[in-house]
């Protein structure tokens, strides 16, 4: 297994608040990672940088061979189109477009539109029914469906998820995870934020970040 | 509490507010430039009009008729009635004496010159070209052929005061001398008496001017010869006389109530139409200084005033009201905007336990406030706008009109309340947990 | 997928846009107006200041009643080389005088013309509108007040040895040489006089530009020796200084109309721009480039632009009519070439305004979709 992402020494800093302080840890390909810790850790900074939606002050993040921390806003763009796909806390769909054509948006940015697959993509995540629903007609475990639907289209090297069942009910939170559970099986490198130990526990290694400092990795395979 | 937050509202995140404050001040700038201009517009474009010449004839009112063909008058010399020169000043004592823009006495006299051929009768024209009246209260007034008569052009230049030279009319002048310019000419015409027989105080001797100038009129005046009014006295033995007198006055163009028999006006009635500035008022006012005379509205010139007048005012007119139209569309919109930016701050207001009465009189204050300084703004901008464009088009600037300010700041005012309405009443449905979670 | 981006970012904030509509079409629909007035206005004023009668006159050269001119050769003239819309009047002076052997000056010309030549006239009682009548005539005020005439009088007129009778018609007030005159037609006159044929001058109405109605004059010169032809400076110099004035300010207050459309298209935009960041911060995430997101804003910004500058050009169009009746009594017509004109102003004026729109090419995704 190769290692997608190599992190060194990266750090933020927001004026006189060090957001993220040297952090070093790398991620082969085909793994799940749990980033967790307190408010305040750093850890959205840290997924927001290997997501290419925010740059660093000093340090590197190489994700498939190249160093995030270079690019300039060109060079950011595509790498947003075509290396990762996010899915955020509050799901950010464009509310006046249906389910099919938010998937759509995606390929639109990366290069054509396919609607085929974007209907297929659908399918995968089970709402081949609602293709044509607009987000106000959606459930919250439904709208963060099409967002994980999304982030696949443009088959990214990197699934980053930012808090994605933050703002599920018990039950949609299930359905989003066991989705998360089948990608991760399919060899799918996710990485995700969480303060949920109960969902750290599902990934195959957890991150803990505290003040902007990396604490500890720790193997989960291990701690069972 | 209220003024507080309402204060700290206001100075919060200028930039937005900028704006706001912008639409405002150049739509009320532009209100204000456009009302100047149509309530002033009566007033430039009669000063304006006074370049197509006089609109007031002044004729002695016991005068026999004229036999005026082509500008002749064929009566013998000694016959009708003549006016005193010396009463002109008079016309400058008027209720309306600043309207006066000028006036010129004609006297005109049959003569008979030679041209070398042939003698032929001519009509010589005693006038002002600029002359220096004497006005009752000791100051002096310029006036004269120049003011009344402004499409008149003379080649070379006009007679001077009290001198023995003339200006020839272009076709009597082409008759004369054919082969060479007429000016530094000298001409000889025969006096009044040789041509009428024994008149008293006339001159028995032939008269011989000096030509300085042609003029071209467009009208009778080509064929005549003009001079000071001095030696069209002496020849005719009119000293101090004249029979003509054209006015140039600033007007009011004439309206129902103006056309209506001013003996027939009840006493308020009366004053109001003595007070203003209508032709007829001006004629009236003419009569009562200068005895034995009457003025009528040389109605050609008077009509044109005034169809002109109430063309081009109503245009400004219609042209003010799509401004203060467009001014208060930005303005609604604008505040509108404003409004629906903050929905943030009206969920956390209302989450707190505001009512809507509150946030909205909060909202509401600012908007006034907002109003009030753009308003200001607008009208100082806008008075020097219509400074500027008064100067550019009708080559005078506008006059300040302060009282134009209250209206401004009202208008704002209630533009700015009004277009806010709505988004407040939108913003006071919304409920605060939405907007706060961020959607 | 850029059309159906395009119809849903329109269809999703339908409200907003309707907004910017309404400023667009509005500014478009005065701008139109206003252009189509214009273009009229200085006709249209230029034949106020003409509907002063008579602009051009044809007089026989000499001074006075002797000088005479063959009417049926004037007029064949004046006929071919008129312009289109040309009036014409002709007039024959005497001094006639009454049974009471006073003197009055005595014009014959054609009185069916008077409305057009001398339309100042005011006239107590009733004027005269057939050119063959010649048992009636009109008395300038003066003439009236002489001779104690009143409208239904009769006068008796001599010339030489012949005399002619008629009856008051009515009394002409002109505060002109009119008012000291008795007018009738021309036939009744050529009769009384036994001047078949003459006439001393023809007043001419002349519509056109001041360059095409000198051009007249002197066309009408050449081909009549014994005559000359003269515009009447009085007015038509004048008019000229101030229609470019008038034009000038209306064009002034065009513009800053259009600055104030301008402002509410703005401040429409600033509102929707604020709406759009999270979509904007978002489409960025997901790859898509500053370049193509603005594009996409500005196009439609420059469709409202059009749409708006049709509809505003339709509504220009009732306006100017309206306008046209209340400020000329008359219909203006509306002129095609200001439609496209129109929507380009339109268009210009909602990409001025769409700047904030552009300014959310900078918005940061990072930022935007933490929520802030």
């Amino acid at each position: 297994m190769s290692r997608l992402v190599q992190v060194e020494g990266l750090t933020k800093v927001y004026g006189k608040v060090r957001a993220l302080d040297g952090v070093t840890f790398d991620v082969e390909a085909g793994e799940w990672i749990a980033m967790m810790g307190p408010s305040g850790s750093g850890k959205t900074t840290l997924i927001n940088i290997l997501g290419g939606l925010d740059t660093p002050t000093s340090g590197s993040a190489v994700v498939d061979g190249v160093d995030v921390a270079r690019f300039d806003e060109a060079g950011l763009t595509r790498y947003r189109a075509e290396k990762v796909g996010f899915v955020f806390q509050q799901f950010h769909l464009v509310p006046y477009l249906t389910a099919i054509e938010n998937v759509m948006l995606a390929q639109y940015f990366h290069s054509t539109t396919d609607e085929n697959e974007a209907r297929l993509a659908l399918e995968r995540v089970g709402l081949g029914d609602r293709l044509t629903h607009v987000p106000a007609q959606l459930s919250g475990g439904e709208q963060q469906r099409v967002a994980v639907a999304r982030s696949l289209i443009n088959h990214p090297k990197l699934l980053l998820a930012d808090e994605p069942t933050g703002n599920l009910d018990e039950a949609n939170e299930q359905i989003v995870i066991n989705l998360l559970t089948e990608l991760h099986i399919e060899g799918h490198t996710i990485l995700m934020v969480t303060h949920d130990a109960s969902i750290g526990r599902l990934a195959d290694r957890r991150i803990e970040l505290a003040h902007g400092r990396l604490q500890q990795i720790i193997t989960i395979s291990a701690e069972n | 509490m209220f003024a507080r937050l309402v204060g700290e509202s206001f100075i919060r995140s200028p930039r937005r507010k900028l704006l706001a404050v912008a639409a405002v001040t150049v739509g009320m700038a532009v209100a204000t430039a456009t009302l100047s201009m149509a309530l002033d517009v009566g007033d430039r474009l009669a000063r304006e009009f006074r370049s197509f010449g006089a609109n007031l004839l002044v004729t002695p009112q016991s005068d026999t008729l004229p036999l005026e063909i082509g500008g002749v008058d064929y009566r013998p010399i000694d016959e009708g009635s003549y006016l005193k020169e010396s009463d002109l000043g008079k016309l400058k004592t008027i209720f309306w004496r600043h309207n006066i823009i000028g006036f010129t006495p004609f006297l005109d006299v049959p003569s008979r010159i030679s041209d070398g051929k042939s003698v032929i009768e001519v009509t010589v024209i005693g006038t002002w070209y600029q002359h220096s009246v004497a006005v009752p209260d000791g100051t002096a007034f310029k006036t004269g052929a120049a003011v009344t008569h402004p499409w008149w052009t003379v080649q070379g230049s006009w007679f001077a005061e009290g001198s023995n030279e003339c200006v020839i009319g272009e076709r009597l002048a082409a008759r004369l001398f054919p082969a060479q310019s007429a000016i530094g000419q000298t001409i000889e015409l025969d006096s009044a008496q040789k041509i009428a027989g024994s008149i008293a105080n006339a001159r028995n001797s032939p008269v011989l001017l000096l030509v300085t100038g042609v003029l071209s009129s467009g009208d009778a005046e080509d064929d005549a010869i003009l001079v000071p009014l001095g030696i069209a006295q002496a020849m005719s033995g009119h000293g101090g006389e004249y029979r003509r007198l054209f006015v140039s006055a600033l007007t009011k163009p004439e309206d129902s109530f103006s056309q209506r028999d001013p003996s027939r006006m009840s006493p308020v009635e009366y004053d109001r139409w003595y007070c203003s500035p209508y032709i007829s008022s001006i004629g009236r006012q003419i009569q009562e200084v200068l005895p034995g005379t009457e003025g009528r509205p040389i109605r050609r010139v008077a009509e044109t005033e005034g169809r002109v007048l109430t063309r081009v005012s109503t245009l400004l007119w219609l042209v003010t009201l799509a401004a203060l139209a467009a001014a208060a569309l930005a303005i609604a919109a604008t505040s509108a905007a404003s409004i629906l930016e903050r929905r943030a701050e009206v969920g956390l207001m209302k989450a707190l336990g505001a009512t809507n009465v509150v946030v909205g009189g909060i909202f509401l204050a600012e908007q006034v406030l907002l109003a009030v300084t753009g308003g200001a703004a607008g009208f100082l901008l806008g008075t020097g706008l219509s400074r500027v464009l008064g100067e550019s088009v009708f080559g005078i600037p506008a006059n300040l009109r302060m009282s134009l300010l209250p209206i401004i700041l009202a208008l704002a005012v209630f533009v700015a309340v009004v277009g806010s309405i709505v988004p407040l009443r939108r913003a006071a449905l919304l409920e605060p947990a939405p907007i706060l979670r961020g959607e | 997928m850029f059309g159906r981006l395009f119809w849903q970012l329109i269809r999703g904030n339908r409200g907003r846009l309707a907004v910017a509509l309404v400023a667009i079409v509005g500014g478009g629909a005065v701008i139109s107006a206003m252009f189509n007035m214009e273009i009229d206005v200085r006709r249209k004023l230029t034949q106020e200041f003409r509907s002063l009668g008579a602009n051009v006159v044809l007089s026989a050269h000499g001074a006075g009643d002797q000088a005479l001119m063959n009417e049926s050769a004037a007029d064949g003239f004046v006929n071919r080389l008129g312009p289109q819309g040309t009036i014409s009047s002709p007039y024959l002076y005497l001094v006639a005088r009454t049974r009471a052997n006073q003197p009055v000056v005595l014009a014959g010309t054609w009185l069916d013309r008077a409305s057009a030549i001398t339309p100042w006239w005011q006239i107590q009682g009733e004027a005269i509108s057939a050119r063959d009548d010649v048992t009636r005539c009109l008395v300038g005020k003066n003439v009236a007040r002489q001779f104690a005439l009143t409208p239904g009088s009769e006068i008796e007129l001599r010339y030489a040895d012949k005399s002619a009778h008629f009856t008051v018609s009515g009394i002409i007030t002109a505060g002109d040489d009119e008012d000291d005159q008795v007018f009738t037609n021309l036939a009744a006159v050529q009769n009384l006089s036994g001047l078949v044929d003459r006439i001393q001058m023809i007043q001419l109405r002349v519509p056109g530009s001041v360059v095409g109605i000198q051009s007249f004059a002197s066309q009408l010169n050449t081909a009549l020796p014994d005559a000359d032809a003269r515009p009447i400076r009085q007015i038509s110099e004048t008019e000229g200084s101030l229609l470019s004035r008038i034009q000038l300010l209306m064009i002034t207050m065009a513009l800053l109309i259009l600055v104030l459309t301008g402002l509410c298209v703005l401040a429409t935009m600033a509102a929707l721009a604020m709406e759009r960041r999270a979509d904007v911060g978002l489409m960025k995430a997901l790859g898509g480039s500053i370049g193509r997101i603005v594009r996409l804003f500005l196009a439609e910004v420059a469709v409202l632009g059009a749409l708006g500058g049709v509809l505003g050009y339709l509504f220009g169009v009732a306006l100017t009519l309206w306008a046209g009746k209340r400020v000329f009594g008359v219909m203006i017509s509306p002129r095609l070439e200001v439609l496209p004109l129109t929507i380009v102003l339109m268009v210009g004026v909602a990409l001025a305004g769409a700047l904030p729109l552009r300014l959310l090419g900078k918005v940061k995704p990072a930022v935007i979709l933490r929520g802030e």
